[in-house]
């Protein structure tokens, strides 16, 4: 192998099989997929969500959430992701056109969120949670996200969407209150957007056996 | 042993060497500097992770220091930062020896590494102040990534020029792999930006993109700049030449293949077609060709020539590096394997996986070749032996504590993690342990990384009076015929 331009063409062509194979297959088969009508709500699979959900990612993403959860439901029966109620069913490429990015996780050092929505309804535990997740668990190895949230004085009346019931050493002090900030309400609104509880046709959920 | 001229290294003699490393000294400098400053950030900054794991509380409430950002800054200014350039610094330098080409332009190669250190602070300040684009290996917002792709296009032109004009004469095993990644990065990483960062797609192509860039960084970028830096350095430092022509284009050839479709294997059971995922778990087992290739190709070179391990610090890094990266590729091939991803995928076996291969490999040996290049372009030797020796172990030790530790326990988180019976809770309190003890691993490797940067300012500054006589880190035998490396 002396000739460069043998040695390169090599190269090239190896290389080159992959780029299609990987990302030129995808750009073409997975790039456009739509929502699929639903025909008992007259809306679509999967449902659209709310411009401050849509935000939300972008606060999901600026701060890793990613690196410790997955956000994707593996099938039965090579995982037991199903049994373990993670979800109803797999995930599959059209349960990501809403992303922005595909938060797929390589970690679950915290739990799978794919249908995180779907478990928990109640925003103010959200809030407590990422307020200061060692005074709902206090097993979690969650850190805080005390700093998506102001800690301030109560000005004559207390705010209507401060953080109620907080208990341990982030708990607010007499006269003071904690207000989520416009990051933790759209974080919030994205977490409860994950549910993937709608029906479609490449994804049937399994039967039960 | 092959006679073929091609697997002699090269057939200068040594002041035409001392010239040619003359003309790349400034910029491989450079390179190599700044990159140790990123080295000594990113470690730092995994350190911090690392502590954060298993101890919440620490640096908490702070949005600059929470986890998800510390982590991947330092992911990223370990690749970007230290890896990548101290790749490209080998690659300067190698391309220019076996090209036998004295290096005319070289302000255009200093603008260069200017230009991709100020992509890399951006992109870390970028992660820092929220910018983070979550995709694994490459979260350095869309401004940064312009910033790194210019500053690469100068490095790219400059060695197609060098090897336009390299003298005849067959090409020799590093050049290939020189080729093959000098030719690669650029276009996995313009791919993966255009397509995942500058003017994304529909999320629901982007999983099987991003694992093909995943993958293809270590392999097809990493891993050839850091075995062409073992294929030439190796033969030089022991005075023999490679044993089997036909091993290194079996490793050549296997390792682009298999490695340009390998990266999809991580994705078992995810959202992208089922074939995707087949063909990346055969390429990921495949890799045991290359792996095996690589290992007897070397060990068939050194059998009988390991002695100069004991005083060279150059082979000594380089060889243990190699090791790493074939018990990485053996490894992810078992991993990659349905039935172990389907418990261990998620769990930290991964993390395991990457010190390996990002530490364990490539950094090992590129501290290897720089132990080796360095002298040689500053005409000085380095300062000292001891602290040299204590970079080896530190490094080893902590390569060798951290990899252990996270494999067994994400095998034990995995398990627990996929059993009906065992709560989520239960995964994070069987992990502990074994996180505590990869959190000292961390330290380790900040402390091997300090002795490293301390040997480098030594010889840089001279802040002691350097060495005359190699920097040899035990005593050579009296009756050896090896040469110190020339």
């Amino acid at each position: 192998m002396n000739k460069l331009t043998l040695l390169f063409t090599g190269i090239f062509l190896t290389f080159g099989s992959a780029w299609v194979g990987l990302v030129a297959y995808p750009v073409a088969n997975l790039g456009h997929l739509q929502p699929l009508p639903n025909e008992e709500t007259g809306g679509v699979n999967p449902p659209t969500v709310s411009g401050l959900a849509v935000a939300g990612q972008k606060v999901y993403a600026a701060n890793g959430c990613m690196e410790c959860h997955t956000q994707q439901v593996r099938p039965d029966p090579l995982t037991t992701d199903i049994a373990k109620q993670l979800g109803k069913r797999q995930t599959v490429p059209r349960d990501e056109i809403r992303e922005h990015t595909p938060f797929l996780g390589e970690y679950r050092i915290g739990q799978d969120l794919s249908n995180f929505g779907a478990r928990q309804t109640d925003v103010a535990a959200i809030h407590r949670h990422l307020y200061s997740p060692k005074s709902v668990s206090p097993w979690s190895n969650m850190p805080s996200y005390s700093y998506l949230y102001e800690y301030r004085k109560v000005v004559s009346q207390p705010s209507a969407n401060a953080l109620q019931g907080l208990t341990g050493p982030r708990a607010p002090k007499p006269g003071y209150e904690v207000v989520p900030t416009q990051q933790a309400e759209a974080l919030v609104a994205y977490l409860l957007s994950l549910n993937q509880n709608y029906p479609l046709p490449e994804s049937p959920e399994p039967t039960a056996k | 042993m092959s006679n073929d001229q091609s697997s002699q290294p090269d057939t200068l003699n040594s002041a035409e060497r001392a010239t040619i490393d003359a003309s790349v000294a400034a910029p491989v400098i450079l390179f190599f500097g700044t990159a140790i400053f990123w080295l000594l950030f990113g470690s730092f900054f995994e350190l911090i992770s690392a502590i954060k794991l298993v101890w919440p509380c620490f640096l908490d409430g702070c949005g600059l220091f929470t986890y998800g950002r510390t982590s991947v800054v330092s992911l990223n200014a370990l690749a970007y930062g230290w890896a990548t350039p101290a790749a490209i610094g080998i690659g300067l330098w190698l391309t220019a020896r076996l090209c036998r080409v004295q290096l005319a332009r070289y302000k255009s190669l200093m603008a260069a590494g200017i230009i991709w250190n100020i992509g890399t602070f951006v992109g870390v300040a970028g992660i820092l102040i929220g910018d983070n684009t979550s995709i694994s290996h490459l979260n350095f917002p869309g401004y940064s990534t312009h910033i790194l792709l210019l500053s690469f296009i100068l490095i790219a032109i400059w060695a197609i020029v060098t090897f336009n004009q390299r003298q005849s004469g067959p090409l020799y095993v590093s050049q290939w792999f020189l080729v093959a990644g000098f030719f690669s990065f650029p276009w996995l990483f313009a791919t993966a930006s255009q397509l995942l960062i500058w003017k994304p797609l529909q999320a629901s192509a982007q999983p099987a993109i991003a694992a093909w860039f995943a993958g293809g960084f270590f392999n097809l970028w990493l891993a050839p700049m850091g075995l062409a830096a073992a294929f030439y350095l190796i033969p030089k430092t022991i005075g023999r030449s490679i044993n089997s022509q036909h091993l290194s284009l079996l490793a050549f050839w296997s390792i682009l293949l298999f490695g340009a479709w390998s990266g999809t294997s991580r994705l078992i059971g995810g959202p992208l077609p089922a074939w995707m995922v087949s063909v990346g778990v055969a390429a990921s087992v495949m890799m045991i060709i290359p792996a095996l290739a690589v290992a007897l190709n070397l060990h068939f070179t050194l059998d009988g020539h390991y002695a100069p391990m004991s005083w060279s610090p150059a082979l000594r890094f380089t060889v243990t590096g190699v090791t790493m990266l074939v018990f990485t590729w053996v490894f992810t091939a078992i991993n990659s394997l349905p039935a172990v991803s389907s418990v261990t995928n998620f769990s930290d076996i991964t993390r395991g996986l990457n010190l390996l291969g990002y530490y364990g490999f490539f950094s090992m040996t590129a501290f290897g070749a720089i132990y080796y290049i360095l002298p040689r372009l500053t005409g000085k030797e380095w300062p000292s032996s001891c602290l040299i020796s204590w970079h080896f172990w530190l490094a080893t030790t902590a390569v060798l504590l951290g990899v252990s530790v996270l494999l067994l326990g994400g095998l034990i988180q995995g398990f627990a993690l996929q059993d009906i019976g065992v709560t989520f809770r239960s995964s994070i309190e069987f992990a502990y342990p074994f996180r505590l003890l990869a959190a000292v691993a961390a330290l380790l490797i900040v402390g091997a990384n300090l002795a490293f940067a301390a040997v480098f300012a030594g010889l840089h500054w001279s802040l002691r009076r350097p060495g005359t006589a190699p920097a040899l880190i035990a005593v050579r035998e009296e009756n050896s015929q090896e040469p110190v490396a020339v």
